[in-house]
């Protein structure tokens, strides 16, 4: 326990708050310590329209993560034994390349002259290309995918775990397949879609390459904020003081889904 | 970001070039190694295939790369605060040159010591730092698409190219330069950004897409999502020379560009080595190599005549080299923060 406690001190804790420290300087030369970063950042509507923005864009990503990912993990559960092993490859594979050559991978999709527009064309399903690189549809898409072993796999653990006798005593008792899954297996899964969204909700947020390839650069969110300020304009304070900020609005979000844990929980144990 | 992306990549790659480096060091005799930074891409590829030989040559020690943009490198060494810097040489563009001389983050420039040093153009002599090349922006076009090549900025504006232009974030260089020259051109100046900004307001029904760095740029091209935008003469050689339909054609205006340079790091581990470097670099016969094609980087030293792609699209002679306009960065660098800013709020959708 030891060293991994002075590794966490030297490499998380020690930077951390050496960022706390830049930002509570003044100016971006560093000489006189206040809170003006932080007042800066609150009383102008545009950085606070992008913490918004980045906090909502996480929620869209999340919830389109878990419409796809709930399913695709109660069919790995229910899989027999060598085919869960297949699906689970498969749902895993993505993590095994980069995420910058998936994402540029998307790029080739969502263009104009990209796969996904030319079959659109060819369908007859559009007139002309749709505008889908560069847009927050684009990054929600783009993310969803991304980040969906982040989603399926703490699912698919807890989903596994459930006896399958309950789902056969609700039979029993008369209850249909979807009366089933809404009384016994949903509100079990709930730790697992909790697990589920909080890792995905944090990457999905906090994923700088995916949303500045795909969103460009009209389409701003936190990470992006925090690089230019820090390396394009060489205002460290400022972009640590943001940095906080996200950090903190992050930490906040995630506290919030905890507690649904909680709730959720409640309901069935207790 | 491509800032990001490809630093990840560079870092990956820089971190295996010192590991190779690494294992020279031990097992090789006592061969010295000189850390060198160099901009990604073909900038890096031209510095690993004819100049990292070249010193070899002349000094029997090797070369590590560090493959970091201007303005990173700039934070690496602010980062290093007076300790050991991260690297010996630094490779920088006018704006950032100018910001690394302000913060003491180099040193001048031993001339006595470097004698391919008085050969260079004279614009291209800084006591600082030689400059080992200029970058020149024009009008960058698909010919597939647009068959008469541009002559004037003002055509990025006609209402043909509705959603077909592009643009990049301004924490590039090109830019940077690009919103500069608008803005001279609508009658702006240094203090007044206002022309350039309601120019731009005005391009945005033509913009398809604002690339966030200079990969995704690159990318928007190869994908043909965009036809016709500012671009950089080395950029489209490289595009070129991959099959990326694209040309650069120069505006009436007339071409501007930014000089790049090299610069001895204060602190150096190995500044004699790092003279040496910078020199071998100003050497008209390792000019004459990199002015070839695929690289075709621009020569600064007057005895490098000019041949290929460049006299067709930047400059014919040594004087049309001079002529190449410049910016003021003394006035620009502070405004930086600012201009980014601006764009970022107001040249949205």
């Amino acid at each position: 326990m030891l060293p991994l406690a002075a590794l966490f001190v030297a490499f998380f804790a020690a930077p951390l708050c050496v960022l706390v420290g830049v930002s509570l300087f003044a100016e971006p030369e560093m000489t006189t310590r206040s809170l003006g970063q932080y007042a800066k950042f609150f009383t102008d509507p545009f950085n606070v329209s992008i913490l918004r923005d980045t906090l909502w864009l996480g929620v869209k990503a999340t919830a389109v993560c878990l419409l796809f990912g709930y399913p695709l993990a109660w069919i790995c559960a229910r899989a027999r034994s060598p085919w869960r092993s297949v699906l689970l490859f498969i749902v895993v594979l993505p993590v095994l390349t980069s995420v910058v050559v998936r994402t540029f991978a998307w790029i080739v999709i969502l263009g104009r002259q990209g796969v996904l527009n030319a079959a659109l064309l060819a369908l007859g399903l559009a007139d002309e290309p749709m505008r889908l690189l560069f847009t927050e549809v684009g990054v929600v898409m783009v993310l969803a995918q991304v980040q969906l072993p982040l989603m399926v796999l703490p699912l698919l653990t807890t989903l596994t775990r459930i006896d399958p006798n309950l789902a056969d005593a609700s039979a029993a008792l008369g209850a249909g397949a979807w009366r089933t899954f809404g009384r016994v297996t949903l509100p079990l899964s709930v730790p697992g879609v909790v697990a589920g969204c909080i890792l995905t909700y944090a990457a999905c947020v906090t994923a700088f390459i995916t949303q500045t390839l795909i969103g460009g650069a009209r389409l701003i969110y936190m990470p992006l904020h925090i690089y230019q300020q820090a390396v394009g304009a060489n205002n460290w304070p400022f972009a640590a003081a943001i940095s906080v900020i996200f950090m903190g609005a992050v930490l906040g979000a995630v506290f919030v889904l905890n507690q649904a844990n909680r709730f959720g929980g409640g309901r069935i144990y207790g | 970001m491509n800032a990001q992306v490809t630093r990840r990549a560079f870092l990956a790659g820089s971190v295996a070039l010192g590991a190779v480096g690494a294992c020279a060091r031990t097992s090789g005799a006592q061969a010295k190694t000189l850390v060198v930074a160099t901009f990604p891409g073909t900038w890096s590829e031209a510095h690993r295939e004819l100049l990292a030989p070249y010193f070899r040559k002349r000094t029997g020690a090797a070369v590590i790369q560090s493959i970091v943009l201007a303005q990173d490198q700039i934070a690496k060494l602010v980062a290093a605060g007076g300790a050991r810097p991260p690297f010996d040489v630094a490779m920088l563009d006018d704006p950032q040159a100018l910001d690394a001389v302000k913060q003491h983050l180099v040193v001048e420039y031993p001339v006595a010591k470097s004698p391919s040093f008085k050969e260079l153009l004279s614009q291209f002599q800084d006591p600082w730092g030689p400059k080992i090349s200029m970058q020149v922006i024009g009008i960058g076009y698909n010919p597939k698409k647009i068959t008469t090549p541009p002559k004037s900025w003002d055509e990025l504006w006609q209402p043909k190219y509705k959603g077909r232009v592009g643009l990049t974030a301004l924490n590039s260089q090109l830019g940077i330069a690009f919103l500069a020259e608008l803005n001279r051109l609508r009658g702006g100046n240094e203090t007044n950004f206002e022309p350039a900004f309601k120019a731009l307001r005005e391009l945005l029904p033509n913009v398809g897409a604002i690339g966030a760095n200079l990969g995704a740029y690159a990318t928007l091209w190869q994908q043909e999502q965009i036809d016709i935008a500012p671009y950089n003469f080395n950029f489209v050689q490289t595009l070129k020379a991959k099959g990326v339909p694209v040309e650069l054609a120069m505006p009436d205006t007339g071409p501007v560009g930014w000089r790049t340079s090299l610069h001895l790091v204060k602190g150096a581990a190995e500044p004699d080595l790092a003279v040496q470097y910078i020199d071998s670099h100003l050497a008209a016969d390792l000019q004459a190599q990199m002015l070839k094609e695929p690289y075709d980087v621009i020569p600064t030293n007057g005895k490098v005549p000019l041949t290929g792609p460049i006299t067709q699209a930047v400059a014919k002679t040594h004087a049309d080299l001079a002529r190449i306009r410049s910016f003021d960065w003394e006035k620009l660098n502070p405004q930086r923060g600012a201009l980014i800013d601006r764009f970022n709020r107001e040249i949205k959708l």
